[in-house]
């Protein structure tokens, strides 16, 4: 019984393991990883398709109105590309749902999670696919 | 009475199954193929039998070209001098500041890798080919090429200093390569640019540093290379760099992937800059690239 138990941490926990972000090029130790802030119904502004990552620009209204601009980036272009991206993937005018581990500072600047599109699809980052050494075949993050 | 892991053992095989069908999705895309693209999932199978006896030719895979390959080897720990101690000091590398805090020449401007770091920085495809008394290596990644000569010449023995007849350092220094047997080609540098660091945690490196490089063909589609570095104004022994591995690239072609001074600054001014740095934060990046 203890052995079957056993099993099933090490399963998880390997599973966890597997999910828990690293970023290729740098660090994450700038990025507050506890928790996406969520940007719901925001209005991109730019994708800007460049290296070492592209950037997300996206304007969102909190609730009292206010319209914060942010920035966020994701993995390389060649490992997006991997996952699907392309550099049409998102252009000025779309509004979506952006997740994304903001920096520690509080700007409104972080790491790239995911997007939810209006029809209800989702594309993620690379941080543990592609650009973690090219998985992207076998390790995409749903 | 409900088994108490039936939950447990269903969600990994959900997680699993997912993973699976993901996969299929992937390799399972119909979309039309061009000659000209490089498709990471199209990779060779197998190790493909023997290794060609003294063939390195064709072009390669690393770990972070989605090719498959296996993780690499990372540096170890150095013993440094106590001149290398006060340069390495000076370093502050990407992993541990971030993009906003770090002073690593090329995560900030672009600046070149230089050797060692084109081979174990970044690496993704490389194509090797050879002419009679030479061997060129073609790394993807900045679009830059080496120049191995095989001609039987020795090291420069004066690059940098104030001989008149002495040599200009190089980024990828001056190079020597000879068949040590059938499947392994051994290339020696030295004469290498010290601006550049030798390691992407911020290790330096002098002119006379003297780079070896063992390049193992294991088989027809994998290759794998070993670095050292013996450099005694900064370290007290020889210094283990690390170990690549490529895979056999089927089309045997790459894509673009370079480091754009431009739109560096841009991301530093928009995304790198504003989030700013934590060194004292433990870094949760693990090895990267390739299959542990």
């Amino acid at each position: 019984m203890k052995t079957k138990f056993l099993i099933v941490v090490v399963l998880l926990a390997g599973l966890a393991a597997i999910d828990t972000p690293s970023f290729a090029h740098h660090g994450a130790a700038a990025f507050d990883m506890t928790k996406p802030v969520v940007l719901k119904n925001a209005t991109v502004t730019e994708f800007l398709w460049i290296n070492p990552h592209p950037l997300i620009k996206a304007d969102y209204k909190d609730e009292q109105g206010n319209v914060q601009h942010w920035t966020m980036e994701m993995g390389s272009t060649v490992s997006a590309q991997l996952i699907g991206w392309t550099r049409t993937t998102l252009s000025f005018g779309d509004v979506v749902t952006l997740y994304v581990w903001q920096a520690k500072t509080k700007a409104p600047v972080g790491r790239f999670n995911k997007v939810e599109f209006s029809d209800g699809t989702t594309m993620r980052d690379t941080q543990t696919g592609a650009d973690d050494g090219g998985r992207a075949d076998t390790d995409v993050r749903q | 009475m409900r088994n108490p892991y039936t939950g447990a053992i269903a969600g990994v095989v959900g997680v699993l199954l997912l993973s699976a069908l993901a996969a299929g999705q992937n390799t399972q895309n119909n979309a039309p193929r061009s000659p000209w693209r490089y498709y990471p999932a199209d990779r060779a199978i197998g190790d493909g039998g023997p290794a060609p006896k003294r063939d390195l030719s064709g072009t390669w895979a690393g770990p972070a070209s989605g090719s498959g390959a296996p993780r690499q080897k990372p540096e170890i720990v150095p013993p440094l001098t106590d001149l290398g101690k006060q340069l390495f000091a000076r370093n502050k590398p990407l992993g541990k500041f971030s993009p906003g805090g770090t002073n690593d020449p090329h995560s900030r401007y672009c600046d070149p890798f230089g050797l060692p770091q084109n081979m174990t920085q970044e690496i993704r495809g490389m194509t090797i080919t050879t002419t009679p008394n030479r061997t060129f290596i073609l790394l993807q990644y900045m679009d830059l090429w080496r120049e191995i000569w095989t001609d039987g010449r020795s090291l420069p023995d004066k690059v940098g200093g104030r001989d008149k007849d002495a040599l200009d350092p190089k980024y990828n220094g001056y190079s020597i390569g000879r068949w040590e047997d059938d499947y392994t080609f051994v290339v020696e540098t030295t004469g290498l640019a010290p601006e550049t660091w030798a390691t992407k945690s911020g290790y330096p490196h002098s002119v006379e540093a003297h780079v070896v490089e063992r390049f193992h063909r294991d088989t027809k589609n994998d290759l794998t290379l070993s670095l050292t570095m013996t450099d005694p104004k900064f370290y007290t022994s020889p210094f283990f760099l690390g170990e690549v591995h490529f895979r056999w690239i089927p089309n045997q072609q790459l894509d673009d992937f370079t480091c754009i001074p431009s739109e560096q600054q841009l991301y530093l001014k928009e995304m790198g800059d504003p989030a700013g740095s934590d060194p004292n934060e433990t870094n949760p990046q693990g090895v990267r690239g390739g299959r542990p």
